[in-house]
C-alpha cells in the first residue's frame, strides 16, 4: 500500500474534498487514490460490521453491452452468471454482475488483484469484439459500498426495494432507485458482513453520498475506508 | 394551581405514570397531568371540560370521543393547529389554547351567531351572498375571517421527517383482541407479521370495556394476548402508528412520530374495530355528553372519574357494563334511558340491573338542558317513545352533569372500502356491513359488525333519532348540521347522498363522517323513502385521519448534478445556477458585479482564450454496423457519407417536424458515432433513440454517457496555441485539424476526445474526457493559458457569445410549435433522403409559406430599454410575435437579440416594434444573422 493524496492524480473522485476534510488517509488504487482510513476514527472493521459507507469510486470496472457481449466474455475466460441480475466471482476475485440478458459490468477486487477488468479494457476494440459494445462504467458511475447489520435497514430508508438479507441474496443485483436517483445495488457479502454495492450516476455522487449518510444517521452509521472492507472481507467464514 | 378533583386512584389510569407529574396550561391556566394523560384527559382530571368551539355556531364542545375520532377536542398548540387534545399526550410546559373563539373560549364574543341559526339554513351560502351584484367582494373579507380553524405558526421552524420502505407477509391493522390473535396465528404459520396499532398500548376494548359482570376477563385476556404478541419475534410492533389509508396492493401509509412507513403487506388484515355512534337529540353536543366508550377509557386508561351523577341512554346492553364502571368509579347512576320497550338483558345487564339502577324502557333523552354558564349538561329532558322518531309531549327532568350514549356502532369502514369493500345495511341489526374485500385483505373483530355475546338485542337501536322543535339536534357536530339540514338538503333536491354531502357539507369535516354517516344515511334514506342500504353512505378516501404535510413530504430528496470540475468554479468564485438538477457557473465574480464579469468574459473570449465547462451537454455512443443509418434516420442531415474524423451539426425534430433538440454527431469509426445533445435533452433523445430502435431493428447500439465524459470548450484566437501546449499526439493544425474535425488523443497526459466546434464563433476545441480526469484537464488547462490570459467563462457570456454568433438555444430561441423552417434551419435538412423522424410533416410545410421567422435585430436607440426574453413584437397593438433571446453584446457595443417576426416583416433593413419593459416600445433593426463574424473567418482559424 502506498500512500498517496487524491490531487497527485490525474483521476480523482467526486468525494476527494469530503474525504479530506475528514481526515481520511489515501492510498494507490490504480491511477488514482482510495480512502485506506479516517484519523482518528475508533475500530473502522467494527463499524463496518454495524454500518459503514465506503466510496470505492476510483476503483477499477469495466462494461459491455450487446448482443455479442456474453460470447465475447466466455471466449475472453469469464465465467458470466446465468441469468441476469446475479453476479458471479471470478478466479481472479473480480466480480462480474450481469445486468440483462446482454449486458454486464465488471468490478475489480478490493484489493486490486484481479486483472479481468483491465484485460478485457485492453482487449476489446469495435473491430474485433462482435456485436459487443464496451461502456465507460469507470466514470459514467460512482461506487459505494454499505456494510454492515444495519445496511439493508438503512437503505430501505431511500430504496423501495426489500433488501433485506434473507430476502435478498448475496451475489442478487437490483436495478432500481435509491434516494430517486438510478442506482445498480447488487449484493457483495464480506465474509459474514453483509455488504451492497450501489452504482449510481458519477454526478450525482455527492448528493448521494449525503443522501445514504443521512439514512444512516439513526444507526449510527459512518464512512470508513477500503482497509475495513478488507479486514472483513478476510475474516474466515 | 388547580387540583386534579377528578382523579380516580390507582389501579384506573392504565396509561398513566403517577411518579411523573406534568404542569401544563390551557388558557393560560396553569394544570397539573401525569405523563400518560392526554391533554382532554388531564383536563378533565381538572374538571374543565369545554375545550373548544363549535365551527359554525361557536357552540361549547368537550370531549365526545376520547379516541381522537371527532373534532370536538381541536386545541391549538404554539406550533400546531388542530391537534386532537383527546390525544395529545402532555409534556412539561405545554401551552395549550382553545380555538375559534373570539375573546375568550369561555367567553366567545362569536356565540351570537347561533342566534342566527334559522336565517342560516343549509346551503344558504351557495344563494345568499350573490346578490346584489358584486355584494360577494364585500362578504368574501368576512367569510374569509371567519373561515378555518386555527392559527398557522408562521416562525414555524422545519424539523426533520422523513420516510422508511417496509416489507411483511403479513400487516394488521389494528392491536385489539381481534388483531392480536390474527397476528399471532398469522406468525404461527410462518409469516413475517406486523401488527400496528394507533394507541400507545396493545389491547384495543380490552383496555377499558367491560367484558364479564366482575370485570375481571379483560384484563385476564388482555395481559395474556399482550405477552403472547410480544414473545413472537415473527410479529413486529408498532404503537402510537396509525395506518392512514390503504392502496393498491395493499401499500399502506403508516404514521408513527416523525416517519411514514411506506409498508408493503402481501395480506393486511383489518382488525380496526367500530366506532361507538352518538344520538341525535336536542342539544346532544353539550360537554358533558359522550359516548359510552368515552366514559369507560377516561376511567379506565386515564383514571379519570367523568362526572358525579350520570344519565345512560341505552339501546343496547353495553350501557350496562358502563353503568357498572361509573357506579364502581364512585359516579351516582341516576337513570338508564332505554330507549328499547322490550329489552333482552345479557348477564351484565342483569348484574347491573341488580345493583338497583332505575331503567326507564321505550324512552329516549328528548333534549339535553346546559346549566346556567351554558356550557356544560345539567338536566336532561326524558320522555317516552311514542313512535319511530318521536317522544311524548311530556317528560321527567333528570339532573345530572354526565351522559352516557350507548346506541350503536359503525364499522371502521374507511380502509376496508379503501380496499375496495362494499358497505351494506343490514335492516335486521341496523347496522352496516362490509363485503367483497379483495382475497389479500381480510376482516377480523368487531369491524365485522359487533356481536352480542349471547342472543340478546342487535347492539345498533334503530332509530336513535330524535326531531325537536327548536333544533341543535346534531347530526355532524363538525359542521353544526342539524336533522333539518340534512332533511332540507334532500328537499332541495340533493336526494343522492353524496349530493347531500357537496350542498350541506355534511361529512366534510376534520371527523370525516365518522359519526354522521350513519344517521345522515337514516335520514336521507327517510327522506327519499329508500332503504339505507340503497342510500349509503359518502366514499371514504384516504388518509383516515389528518397528516402533517411533513409527513408527506418527509425528508426531501433533490438529486443534484455536478462535474468533476465543480469545485474549481466555486473556488474561482462563479455564481452557480441550476439547469435541470445540474449545477453550472452562471458568471465569476461577485453577485453584484454581474454584468461587468459577463462582459468581460466575453472579452477575453473573444480577444484572448476562455475555458468553460460543458460536461452537462448529453452524451451518446451510437455503435454498430447501422450506426450511420440510424442516424441518417434520427436526425434531419446527412450523416452516411459523413467522413470518419468529422462532425456534424445535428438537428432533432419530431414526428410532428417540431424542433425538439440539437447536437454534434462526431463519427469516431465506421460504425461509431458520439452524439451531443442539450443539457436538459439527454435523456429524452437517449429514450427516444431506444424507441426508435425498438422499431427499426437495426444493428445499432445506443449508449447514454452523458455522466461518463467530463468537457470543456476552450475557446477564443489563442484556444489552440495553449492546446498545443498539452496535446501532443493530435496535429492541431488548421488544416490537419479543421473545423468541425473530431479527434482522438491525449491533453495532457489524459485521454480525450476533441471535437473542433464554434458554438461562441472563435476558434474552440470542445475536449472531452472521462468524468474522473475533470478537474485535473481543467487544472492543466487553466495552468497552460495563463500565459494568453485565460480566464473561465460562464454559462451567461456564452450565452452572450453564442447569441452574437447567430446560434440558436433549443428551448429558449425554439417553442412547442418551431418548425426548422422558422428557425433558419433550411440548410440542416437533407430533403432527398428517404426518411427522418418528422421529415413527411416539414416537407409539406415547405409547400405553404410560412407564418413566422426567427430574426436577428439590434437595438441602436442607447436610450431605449433592453428587450428581454418574451417581451411582446407589435404589429400596431397586436402581438405578432415575441422576443427569444437579447443581451447587450461587448462586442457590437448594441443589444442584439432574436424574435420570432410575421414573414412580410422579416427582412433585413425592417424594423420591428417590442413592448419592453414598462411598456415603452422599442424599435429594434433586422439584420442577417449573424451579427458578428459573418464569413467564419474567427471558428475557422
Amino acid at each position: 500500500m502506498t500512500t498517496t493524496t487524491p490531487t497527485h492524480h490525474l483521476r480523482r473522485s467526486q468525494l476527494y474534498r469530503w474525504h479530506v476534510n475528514a481526515l481520511a488517509r489515501f492510498e494507490e488504487a490504480a491511477g488514482s487514490a482510495v480512502v485506506t482510513e479516517y484519523a482518528g476514527a475508533d475500530n473502522e472493521v467494527n463499524q463496518a460490521t454495524r454500518l459503514a459507507l465506503v466510496d470505492l469510486s476510483t476503483l477499477p470496472r469495466v462494461g459491455f453491452k450487446g448482443p455479442g457481449a456474453p460470447d465475447w466474455l466466455d471466449q475472453q475466460g469469464a465465467q458470466l452468471p446465468d441469468s441476469p441480475n446475479q453476479a458471479v466471482r471470478q478466479q481472479d476475485d473480480s466480480l462480474i454482475a450481469r445486468l440483462s440478458d446482454y449486458e454486464l459490468l465488471i468490478l475489480a477486487d478490493l484489493n486490486l488483484n484481479s486483472t479481468l477488468p483491465a484485460i478485457l479494457q485492453d482487449r476489446w476494440s469495435l473491430a474485433s469484439a462482435n456485436k459487443t459494445y464496451s461502456v465507460p462504467r469507470s466514470d459514467s458511475h460512482c461506487w459505494f459500498a454499505l456494510t454492515g447489520a444495519d445496511a439493508a435497514m438503512a437503505l430501505s430508508k431511500v430504496c423501495g426495494v426489500d433488501l433485506r438479507t434473507h430476502k435478498f441474496a448475496d451475489q442478487t443485483i437490483a436495478q432500481t432507485s435509491l434516494a430517486r436517483v438510478n442506482a445498480i445495488i447488487l449484493r457483495n457479502d464480506l465474509a459474514k458482513t453483509p455488504c451492497f454495492f450501489l452504482l449510481s450516476d458519477v454526478s450525482s455522487a455527492q448528493y448521494l453520498w449525503h443522501a445514504i449518510l443521512d439514512a444512516m444517521v439513526e444507526f449510527h452509521g459512518r464512512s470508513v475506508g477500503i482497509a475495513a472492507l478488507r479486514a472483513l472481507e478476510a475474516k474466515p467464514q | 394551581m388547580m387540583a386534579s378533583m377528578n382523579r380516580l386512584p390507582a389501579p384506573y389510569g392504565l396509561l398513566l405514570d403517577r411518579n411523573e407529574s406534568i404542569t401544563f396550561s390551557f388558557e393560560n391556566k396553569s394544570y397539573q397531568g401525569y405523563a400518560g394523560d392526554t391533554i382532554a384527559s388531564a383536563l378533565a382530571a381538572n374538571d374543565q371540560w369545554l375545550l373548544s368551539r363549535s365551527f359554525k355556531y361557536h357552540r361549547p364542545r368537550g370531549v365526545l370521543t376520547m379516541a381522537g375520532q371527532d373534532a370536538n377536542t381541536l386545541v391549538q398548540l404554539p406550533a400546531d393547529p388542530n391537534v386532537l387534545a383527546d390525544r395529545e399526550p402532555i409534556v412539561p410546559e405545554l401551552a395549550v389554547t382553545g380555538q375559534n373563539y373570539s375573546g375568550s373560549l369561555n367567553r366567545d364574543r362569536s356565540a351570537w351567531i347561533e342566534r342566527f341559526a334559522k336565517f342560516m339554513p343549509v346551503g344558504f351560502y351557495y344563494r345568499a351572498f350573490f346578490r346584489p351584484k358584486g355584494i360577494w367582494e364585500k362578504w368574501v373579507r368576512i367569510i374569509r375571517q371567519k373561515a378555518g380553524l386555527g392559527v398557522i405558526d408562521q416562525n414555524y421552524k422545519p424539523v426533520y421527517f422523513d420516510k422508511q420502505y417496509l416489507f411483511y407477509d403479513v400487516v394488521v391493522v389494528g392491536g385489539g383482541p381481534a388483531g392480536m390473535v390474527a397476528a399471532l396465528q398469522a406468525a404461527d404459520s410462518g409469516a413475517e407479521v406486523l401488527l400496528v396499532d394507533e394507541n400507545p398500548v396493545l389491547g384495543g376494548s380490552l383496555n377499558y370495556a367491560r367484558f364479564d359482570a366482575q370485570g375481571q376477563r379483560a384484563g385476564v385476556l388482555r395481559a395474556k394476548m399482550i405477552a403472547d404478541v410480544e414473545a413472537s419475534d415473527r410479529v413486529d410492533i408498532k404503537l402510537n402508528a396509525l395506518c392512514n389509508g390503504w392502496y393498491t396492493d395493499n401499500w399502506l401509509p403508516i404514521i408513527q412520530a416523525r416517519r411514514l412507513y411506506k409498508v408493503r403487506a402481501g395480506e393486511v388484515i383489518l382488525c380496526v374495530g367500530a366506532l361507538e355512534q352518538q344520538a341525535v337529540f336536542h342539544n346532544n353536543d353539550l360537554p358533558g355528553i359522550m359516548m359510552s366508550s368515552a366514559t369507560q377509557r377516561l376511567i379506565h386508561l386515564y383514571g379519570v372519574r367523568p362526572g358525579k351523577t350520570a344519565v345512560i341512554l341505552s339501546g343496547n346492553n353495553n350501557a350496562y357494563g358502563v353503568a357498572l364502571d361509573l357506579m364502581d368509579a364512585g359516579v351516582d347512576v341516576k337513570l338508564i334511558v332505554e330507549l328499547r320497550k322490550n329489552p333482552q338483558y345479557d348477564d351484565i345487564a342483569r348484574s347491573a340491573i341488580a345493583r338497583n339502577i332505575a331503567v326507564k324502557t321505550g324512552h329516549a333523552v328528548y333534549a339535553a338542558i346546559p346549566g346556567p354558564d351554558k356550557k356544560h349538561i345539567s338536566r336532561v329532558d326524558v320522555r317516552k317513545i311514542i313512535s319511530e322518531g318521536t317522544c311524548a309531549a311530556q317528560g321527567e327532568i333528570i339532573e345530572c352533569d354526565l351522559l352516557c350514549m350507548s346506541v350503536g356502532y359503525t364499522p371502521a369502514y374507511q380502509l376496508p372500502c379503501q380496499a375496495g369493500g362494499q358497505l351494506g345495511y343490514d335492516d335486521e341489526t341496523s347496522s352496516f356491513t362490509l363485503t367483497n374485500l379483495p382475497d389479500s385483505c381480510r376482516l377480523a373483530g368487531s369491524v365485522r359488525g359487533v356481536q352480542p355475546e349471547s342472543e340478546t338485542d342487535s347492539m345498533n337501536f334503530p332509530w336513535p333519532i330524535f326531531p325537536h322543535p327548536d333544533g341543535k339536534e346534531f347530526v355532524d357536530f363538525d359542521e353544526d348540521l342539524q336533522i333539518a339540514d340534512i332533511v332540507h338538503a334532500v328537499h332541495d333536491g340533493y336526494e343522492h347522498v353524496q349530493l347531500v354531502k357537496r350542498y350541506s357539507t355534511c361529512g366534510m369535516g376534520p371527523s370525516q363522517g365518522r359519526h354522521s354517516a350513519l344517521p345522515t344515511a337514516r335520514l336521507v334514506a327517510k327522506a327519499t323513502n329508500k332503504t339505507i342500504a340503497e342510500t349509503g353512505v359518502t366514499t371514504a378516501r384516504p388518509p383516515f385521519a389528518a397528516e402533517r404535510l411533513a409527513h408527506s413530504a418527509g425528508r426531501s430528496f433533490y438529486p443534484s448534478r455536478r462535474s468533476n470540475m465543480h469545485y474549481r468554479h466555486l473556488e474561482a468564485g462563479a455564481q452557480m445556477l441550476q439547469a435541470g438538477a445540474w449545477y453550472r457557473p452562471a458568471y465569476y465574480g461577485p453577485i453584484g458585479s454581474k454584468a461587468e464579469a459577463i462582459r468581460g468574459e466575453v472579452r477575453n473570449v473573444r480577444n484572448n482564450v476562455g475555458l468553460v465547462d460543458v460536461s452537462t451537454l448529453g452524451g451518446i455512443e451510437v455503435r454498430g454496423a447501422d450506426a450511420a443509418e440510424f442516424l441518417q434516420r434520427i436526425y434531419t442531415f446527412n450523416f452516411t457519407k459523413q467522413p470518419v474524423g468529422r462532425a456534424r451539426y445535428a438537428l432533432l425534430t419530431n414526428e410532428a417536424g417540431v424542433v425538439i433538440d440539437d447536437g454534434v454527431a462526431c463519427r469516431f469509426h465506421q460504425h461509431h458515432y458520439y452524439v451531443t445533445t442539450t443539457t436538459g435533452g439527454a435523456d429524452r433523445v437517449y429514450q427516444n433513440m431506444l424507441k426508435w430502435n425498438v422499431q427499426w431493428c437495426l444493428d445499432v447500439d445506443v449508449a447514454n454517457v452523458s455522466s461518463a465524459w467530463c468537457g470543456v470548450n476552450i475557446a477564443g484566437p489563442y484556444a489552440r496555441h495553449v492546446l498545443e501546449k498539452l496535446c501532443r499526439d493530435v496535429d492541431l493544425g488548421a488544416e490537419a485539424f479543421p473545423y468541425m474535425g473530431v479527434r482522438e488523443g491525449t491533453v495532457a497526459g489524459i485521454p480525450a476526445r476533441l471535437i473542433r466546434v464554434g458554438f461562441v464563433g472563435e476558434l474552440g476545441y470542445e475536449i472531452h474526457v472521462p468524468q474522473h480526469f475533470g478537474e485535473a484537464l481543467w487544472d492543466e488547462l487553466m495552468k497552460a493559458g495563463s500565459d494568453q490570459k485565460i480566464m473561465p467563462f460562464g454559462v451567461e457570456a456564452q450565452r452572450v457569445l453564442r447569441l452574437e454568433k447567430g446560434h440558436i438555444i433549443i428551448g429558449q430561441d425554439t417553442d412547442a410549435m418551431s418548425n426548422p423552417l422558422e428557425v433558419q434551419m433550411s440548410w440542416a435538412i437533407a430533403r432527398k433522403k428517404p426518411f427522418f423522424v418528422g421529415g413527411r410533416i416539414i416537407a409539406e410545410l415547405e409547400k405553404a409559406q410560412i407564418k413566422r421567422t426567427l430574426v436577428g435585430f439590434v437595438v441602436n436607440d442607447r436610450q431605449a430599454p433592453i428587450p428581454l426574453e418574451n417581451h411582446l413584437v407589435l404589429d400596431a397593438e397586436h402581438m405578432v410575435g415575441r422576443v427569444t433571446s437579447c443581451e447587450y453584446s461587448p462586442t457590437l457595443d448594441k443589444p442584439v437579440g432574436l424574435a420570432y417576426a410575421p414573414l412580410g416583416n422579416a427582412g433585413a433593413g425592417s424594423q420591428i416594434i417590442i413592448k419592453s419593459t414598462g411598456g415603452v416600445r422599442v424599435t429594434a433593426d433586422i439584420v442577417d444573422l449573424p451579427f458578428y463574424d459573418p464569413d467564419n473567418r474567427r471558428q475557422e482559424l
